[in-house]
């Protein structure tokens, strides 16, 4: 399998957010994640991106065990996330946010900045050319100079999305990128996260919007109290009892 | 503010224009000309420890400024380089010329050594970490009297030479000093005006963020301990073989704290704010020398305005100025003025 | 004298100057859990108080000579008024990033330590100690009757402390309006009084621990800045915010400094001391009794 989550577990001092959780993702797919609130989500996708240690379990990449690696060799190895709670650089307009994830992939080091500006002008007219596309891409060009986090929400969780494509990784995981957007806008994130599959780009979502989720979603994977109760794909799922039952128990209590 | 250090990085950065280069041309000129403008050597003297400050102003804006890591360890870590150079100039006869780069070195290593505890620890706690390293290196210094003199410091180190020129006052010293801050200054510019700076302030502005970008934040924490101490020591070298005597006391907290001020003065994460506070605080120093005691005070009241009423300090004074005129001559729209504010991206 | 005793003397020692390090810790981590602010400004702050309180009893008033007990009283009492005025100045502090609480705090630092040499000059002086300079001689240990008075004192103080955040109702409140000061002005709690009551506290703790320790030390405006440091560290090693943890951190940080001067090498002291602490912290980054906060992603 592409990815691969092994018998995942993760817990905290006597909490156990995840319980044994597996789930083999295949290439060019948009993989749905959903649950309850406080259903392991996005611990799950925490660990995932090298953010958590897993307590048990492993996660395996294009056969590479990923799981346990710090978070930023999880990105080299071809994870990008973007955050649900957005975490723009603040002292970055948008085309820088989206420079510094493809830092990793310059060649010049630290030396060759001193030493050969020449090389580092080049690499940099590249890494620009490569930027404006990603923005184009999500339709946020136009705001490429303007400081990213004094744009409006829905432009800023664009911005993540171009940001994490930054990277130039081969798995996308987004973490709840439709949450605060109106119908429009979410329509507009529909459009692109088919454009970023159409790339080659494997998406793995964690999503409320559940019209967004089993619209686009490839397959869907439904959590419970950490557990791993329903899988199929948007139809499977929507007929399945036992998720309509763990959804009407929460609705009662939110 | 990109217009003063262009250390923004951005790729819309204007090319200066001719007036510009007229300016930059005026101001070589005038600092190429203050060794014959000024009216005693002291006054060239206040401008060289000024140049020598700018040097560990760079150096502590590069970490905390841009990287965002609390570096209280550079007054010690100055006298590192100070040492560096002494020892091997008055025990081995070695010239200026290869001090520099060995106290560099030297200071560089060192400076990434006590960058490691920001590794684990973070905010106050890296403070206190530093500043308690910073005390450890004073107190070897202090005591590792074979090697260092102790508290009666190194004597009769030897002024450099060039091509067989003396730089052996203050008049001739000041144009090494000159040349050193400029290379220095454009140096970080470079260094920081790409993905090294982003990165940096990528760390900076958000820790985990810049990690799941696949930053390794590792390695850019230590390097910006690592590029401040260089700078630490090269001002290091070239005090030591100015002031031809060192002694511990010189290199206690007390100069970080001098230092953080004038940076702070001048303009935290801005690389103009290390010139105009490092050049700003010795002569404002001098200048306060007539009302003796209350001098101190002053400055006290004056870096409390500062941090209350321009965390930017000059800089931002500038660019506020600079943002009100431009609002004077043209009723600007929003998106101007946030890319404006974009521009300044180095204030944090 | 036998080496047991000579230990036992070392380590008196080290909590006497500890007990003052706590003194001095407390008003950091008060400080700090009530308004959010690193107070660099706290060790001129014993410096003032240092002042207030030997400024009767030496003779620096008017050529009065006031009771040692009577000029501690005055003293704490005085630099407690003077940390209520001092509450208005750092309240804006308060809310800026570290770095220009930092700065803003060593400013006032600046402008406290300066006034002060314009004052009382810069140099220093000696204070004779109230109590007979004989040490006392207990089972072969020699103990210096002055360092008896600041352990004493320095541990009724920390009783009384904290049987006033446990019992009175200020106290509750205090702690109440430490914990989260939203809710606490929420129930009605005036948090910038509290924060007003928590510095004059912390100055009064600040100028017991000074005015106990004047005849040990050389009185002098700038005699703040070692203390002050070290009070920092120690708050730091029992993990700032914590009552218990600057108690703990201040003992501890004496005791070493007084091992390690008498065992390893007193020009190595204030060194040793400040290795513990970053060996403390890369071991549990929030200090001995701090908690560890997992930031939520």
């Amino acid at each position: 399998m592409f990815l691969e989550i092994e018998n995942l577990t993760m817990q905290f001092g006597g909490l156990v957010a995840v319980n044994g959780f597996s789930l083999g993702v295949a290439e060019g797919t948009i993989q749905g994640l959903i649950g309850p609130n406080g259903s392991g989500k996005t611990t799950i996708f925490n660990v995932l991106s090298g953010y958590y240690k897993p307590s048990g379990g492993k996660i395996t990449f294009k056969g590479k065990r990923i799981s346990g690696l710090p978070s930023y060799r999880v990105t080299a190895s071809g994870f990008a996330r973007t955050f649900q709670n957005l975490r723009l650089f603040k002292s970055m307009t948008v085309l820088e946010n989206v420079l510094v994830g493809m830092a990793q992939h310059a060649e010049t080091g630290l030396l060759s900045a001193i030493f050969n500006p020449i090389a580092i002008s080049h690499e940099e007219e590249y890494f620009h050319e490569k930027a404006m596309g990603l923005l184009k891409l999500l339709d946020i060009a136009e705001f490429a100079d303007t400081l990213a986090t004094s744009l409006p929400y829905g432009h800023q969780r664009r911005v993540e999305i171009a940001r994490a494509l930054g990277t130039d990784p081969k798995v996308l995981l987004l973490d709840e990128p439709a949450a605060g957007l109106n119908e429009t806008e979410s329509e507009n994130l529909r459009k692109i996260l088919l454009q970023i599959r159409e790339l080659g780009v494997t998406i793995c979502l964690v999503e409320h919007d559940m019209k967004l989720v089993m619209g686009i979603c490839d397959r869907i994977t439904v959590l419970d109290y950490g557990k791993k109760i329903a899988e199929g794909t948007s139809s499977e799922i929507a007929k399945d009892p036992v998720v309509i039952e763990a959804y009407l128990g929460q609705e009662d209590n939110s | 503010m990109a217009i003063l250090d262009g250390t923004s990085g951005s790729p819309t950065r204007k090319k200066p224009s001719v007036g510009k280069w007229a300016l930059y041309g005026a101001i070589g000129i005038i600092l190429l000309a203050v060794p014959a403008i000024a009216q005693n050597p002291y006054q060239v003297h206040i401008l060289n420890m000024a140049g020598i400050y700018i040097l560990i102003s760079l150096g502590l804006n590069i970490a905390m400024g841009f990287a965002g890591q609390f570096n209280l360890a550079m007054g010690p870590l100055w006298g590192v380089g100070a040492y560096t150079a002494a020892i091997l100039n008055t025990r081995y006869g070695i010239p200026f010329w290869l001090n520099l780069p060995a106290s560099m070195v030297v200071t560089g290593a060192i400076g990434a050594l006590v960058g490691l505890p920001s590794l684990k620890v973070r905010s106050h706690y890296l403070a206190i970490v530093t500043i308690g390293l910073g005390e450890v290196i004073n107190i070897i210094l202090l005591n590792q009297e074979k090697l260092t003199g102790g508290a009666l410091g190194i004597p009769k180190i030897a002024m450099p030479g060039f091509f067989g020129i003396p730089l052996n006052n203050d008049r001739r010293f000041y144009y090494l000093i000159l040349v050193v801050v400029v290379l220095g200054y454009l140096l970080a510019r470079q260094i920081l005006g790409h993905r090294i700076g982003r990165s940096f302030r990528a760390v900076r502005d958000d820790f985990q963020a810049a990690r799941a970008m696949g930053i390794d934040t590792t390695y850019y924490q230590v390097l910006a301990f690592a590029i401040s101490a260089v700078y630490a020591g090269a001002a290091g070298a070239l005090f030591a073989h100015l002031n031809t005597y060192i002694s511990p006391d010189i290199f206690e907290f007390s100069s970080t704290l001098f230092v953080m001020t004038m940076t702070m003065v001048g303009g935290m994460g801005s690389l103009a704010g290390s010139v105009i506070g490092g050049l700003a605080l010795p002569i404002l120093q001098e200048l306060l020398r007539v009302i003796k005691n209350w001098q101190l005070v002053v400055y006290g009241v004056a870096i409390m305005v500062v941090v209350l009423f321009v965390p930017g300090g000059v800089v931002e004074i500038a660019r506020r100025l600079r943002e009100s005129s431009a609002n004077r001559k043209s009723r600007s729209s929003q998106s101007i003025a946030a890319a404006e504010q974009a521009e300044d991206s180095g204030v944090p | 004298m036998n080496n047991t005793s000579i230990f036992i003397q070392t380590v008196i020692g080290g909590v006497g100057i500890g007990s003052l390090y706590a003194l001095i810790a407390l008003g950091y981590s008060m400080v700090y859990r009530s308004m959010g602010l690193v107070n660099f400004a706290h060790g001129s702050i014993y410096m003032v108080g240092t002042y207030f309180g030997i400024m009767w009893y030496a003779g620096l008033v008017m050529g009065l000579h006031v009771p040692y007990p009577i000029a501690f009283v005055i003293g704490v009492l005085l630099n407690g008024a003077f940390g209520v005025l001092l509450e208005r100045i750092l309240r804006p502090l308060a809310k800026l990033d570290l770095m220009f609480m930092l700065l803003g705090t060593i400013g006032l630092g600046y402008v406290l330590d300066n006034l002060f040499v314009i004052i009382f000059g810069a140099e220093g002086f000696a204070v004779r100690s109230p109590l007979p300079s004989m040490p006392l001689v207990i089972l072969g240990v020699r103990i210096q009757p002055q360092m008896l008075l600041v352990i004493g004192v320095s541990a009724i103080l920390m009783v009384a402390l904290q049987l006033f955040l446990a019992r009175t109702k200020t106290g509750k409140a205090m702690r109440a309006s430490a914990m989260d000061r939203d809710i606490a002005s929420a129930m009605g709690v005036r948090v910038n009084r509290m924060n007003a009551l928590t510095l004059a506290i912390g100055s009064g703790l600040a100028a017991a621990a000074g005015i106990l320790a004047a005849p040990i030390v050389y009185v002098n405006p700038a005699m703040g800045a070692a203390v002050g440091l070290k009070g920092f560290a120690a708050a730091i090693l029992g993990g700032l915010g914590s009552i218990p943890g600057a108690i703990a951190g201040g003992l501890i940080f004496g005791v070493l400094e007084a091992i390690s001067a008498g065992y390893i090498s007193s020009a190595y002291t204030r060194g040793i001391a400040f290795i513990v602490v970053v060996v403390v912290l890369m071991v549990k980054p929030s200090g001995i009794v701090g908690e560890i906060t997992v930031e939520k992603v």
